[in-house]
């Protein structure tokens, strides 16, 4: 009997789902062994529930979705969080260190039919997830090892350790001792394929932070490279700023800057 | 004993210049080896295949300091972010296919001769190292990988702000592990041998013995260097003077700046922790892939219902004593070549001889 996967998308831009539909050629192995339960950025077409695989992109960031979460992970026996706003609450938590109405009144016209959260943040935090696909976007390539290992029924597993052992496996220099260029490599998750390292530039960590992430240490040290506070802020106050580790990077140097 | 002469059939040095370089060169090239050797990379010296002599970087220096490289125009360059393991120990590496009829297929591997040229002595000492640690434990890999490899080292007449090889005993003047060495002092090459086959090849070129003065230039230019890649620590006793401090607070002190992100063993040439991943393909197979990894990894001591070393500094201290200490009962050796790299490439730049200092220290003022 063929897995049913279902696509669900919260407060998100659809780059994660995209993702699935850009895997093209790939996306051929999944045929015959998955069935599209429900997907609407692909087929309008709806499959009863429960359903074996829910792929959720996108924070929770409205009352209404919180709910809808809670109604997705009662009916799906595997749940996995994708993306930056799915696992960290995404660019729009940034918004989660000011007050909703000041952005509100100056972007609607009626500001008064926004009914939002306080805060965007990860699915982790209502409903019990089982698996986490970092990124923004998500690495295509992960996303169909993850579903891979799921449908022939093995514990999927991803690598949770710095992005810098992915660039010394893929050869590529390190930027912050070569170039003296600040990078989030050394407490990012790897993943991605380290793909702004390979192009010279720096991490901005769009993964999140890697497993025991040390990043308070590597703000320090940014600072003691010479950065502003302002400056370091910037750098982790990102995709994946409201991550805890992140968070508290933020906190420490420049929670109340805009 | 840095100045040790090999009394290999008393061949002892011989005199050339670049072009004698370039002979020996192309001897191996034409004997069908492929040449691996140092190459500007970027912004990097690599490890990579030379095509002809005119790629090693004779006018570069690589500037290294604790976390800090850049090159720039000189006349001598140490080492990059690279070594020879990832040549003998490949970072990521199929180990066999599991096919949909769950019939077993073994990666077919590359028949290749390797010959190293232009590593310098602390990287064919890590070759020595890893010879015991994964050849005599029977890697077939590496055993296949070593089998043909031919050595030639340069002696490191300037060696670098991290280095230091010479407290170790693995430089800068190569001992042992190689086949040919060779030397530039006052715009001469001064070839050694180091195998019989090193003798033969030399033999073949037919070069001059060096004379006294030029022996005693070499003997002069090698310890200049070897003072210069000292650490303020013996190798004497040195495994069990740190051991002594496995209990002491001082790891937290020291990881105090340590980001776990496992670079030091990344781009150190003896590290040779790794992991095996089953990477699925749907319709075709599975392959099993050994990948490096590290032991700062947080997942690296995890095991089923607890975890050895949740503490980052616990996991720098399992790193820096197995090094120096617990490598010396496993393997009878130590398992730093004072290559300085992990000083180089740590990003807050960490330096572990200030770090076995601190320790020594601890253990001079707290064990009786």
């Amino acid at each position: 009997m063929n897995i049913k996967l279902a696509v669900f998308k919260f407060a998100s831009c659809d780059g994660c789902q995209l993702q699935i539909l850009n895997m093209e050629d790939e996306i051929l192995q999944l045929t015959g062994k998955i069935e599209i339960a429900y997907f609407m950025e692909a087929t309008s077409r709806k499959l009863e529930e429960p359903y074996d695989i829910a792929l959720v992109e996108g924070s929770i960031s409205t009352k209404w979705q919180e709910k809808h979460i809670e109604k997705i992970r009662a009916n799906s026996k595997y749940l996995i969080a994708i993306g930056a706003c799915a696992t960290a609450g995404g660019i729009q938590a940034l918004r989660n260190w000011s007050k909703n109405e000041d952005y509100s009144k100056k972007v609607y016209p009626k500001p008064e039919w926004i009914d939002t959260l306080a805060e965007s943040k990860p699915i982790s935090d209502y409903v019990n997830v089982d698996y986490e696909v970092r990124g923004c976007p998500v690495n295509k390539d992960q996303l169909l090892w993850i579903l891979s290992q799921l449908i022939i029924g093995k514990e999927p597993f991803t690598p949770t350790h710095s992005l810098c052992i992915q660039c010394k496996i893929e050869g590529n220099t390190c930027i912050m001792v070569a170039d003296g260029k600040p990078c989030l490599g050394p407490i990012t998750m790897a993943g991605c394929g380290a793909l702004c390292p390979k192009y010279n530039r720096g991490c901005y960590g769009c993964f999140g932070p890697m497993d025991a992430s040390q990043a308070e240490k590597l703000a320090e040290h940014f600072i003691n490279m010479g950065m502003s506070k302002r400056e370091v802020t910037l750098m982790f106050k990102g995709f994946t700023s409201w991550s805890k580790p992140f968070r508290k990077v933020v906190s420490k140097y420049g929670g109340d800057e805009d | 004993m840095h100045t040790r002469g090999l009394p290999l059939k008393k061949l002892g040095l011989v005199i050339g210049d670049w072009r004698d370089l370039e002979r020996l060169f192309k001897y191996l090239k034409d004997s069908g080896y492929r040449i691996i050797g140092p190459k500007v990379d970027g912004n990097v010296i690599k490890l990579k295949e030379l095509k002809s002599l005119r790629e090693f970087p004779k006018q570069i220096s690589d500037h290294q300091a604790p976390g800090y490289y850049r090159l720039e125009e000189g006349d001598f360059f140490r080492n990059g972010d690279d070594s020879p393991k990832k040549y003998l120990f490949p970072p990521k590496m199929e180990i066999f296919k599991v096919n949909r009829d769950l019939s077993i297929s073994f990666r077919e591997i590359e028949k290749v001769k390797i010959a190293f040229f232009g590593i310098k002595s602390c990287d064919t000492a890590s070759i020595t190292i890893m010879d015991k640690v994964l050849g005599e434990r029977g890697d077939s890999f590496y055993k296949h990988f070593r089998k043909e490899l031919f050595i030639v080292t340069e002696n490191c007449i300037k060696p670098g702000e991290n280095c230091f090889c010479s407290s170790m005993g693995t430089g800068p003047r190569v001992q042992s592990g190689f086949d040919i060495s060779f030397t530039r002092i006052d715009g001469k090459i001064l070839f050694e041998a180091g195998s019989e086959r090193g003798v033969k090849i030399l033999e073949k070129l037919k070069l001059p013995h060096a004379n006294a003065k030029l022996k005693k230039k070499f003997i002069e230019v090698l310890e200049k260097a070897a003072e210069k890649a000292k650490a303020n620590f013996e190798k004497r006793f040195l495994a069990e003077k740190l051991e002594l401090a496995i209990e002491s607070p001082i790891w937290k002190e020291l990881a105090e700046k340590c980001l776990g992100c496992g670079n030091c063993t990344m781009v150190c040439p003896t590290c040779f922790c790794f992991d095996i991943y089953d990477e699925v393909f749907l319709d075709e197979y599975s392959k099993r892939v050994r990948y490096w990894d590290s032991c700062f990894t947080y997942k690296h001591a995890e095991v089923a219902g607890g975890h050895f070393r949740p503490e980052l500094w616990a996991r720098y201290r399992q790193w820096l004593l197995h090094k120096f200490s617990y490598w010396k009962r496993q393997f009878d050796m130590l398992g730093c070549v004072g290559c300085g790299r992990c000083i180089t490439w740590c990003p807050v730049g960490i330096d572990i001889r200030k770090a076995v200092e601190k320790v020594l220290k601890w253990v001079d003022e707290n064990v009786r």
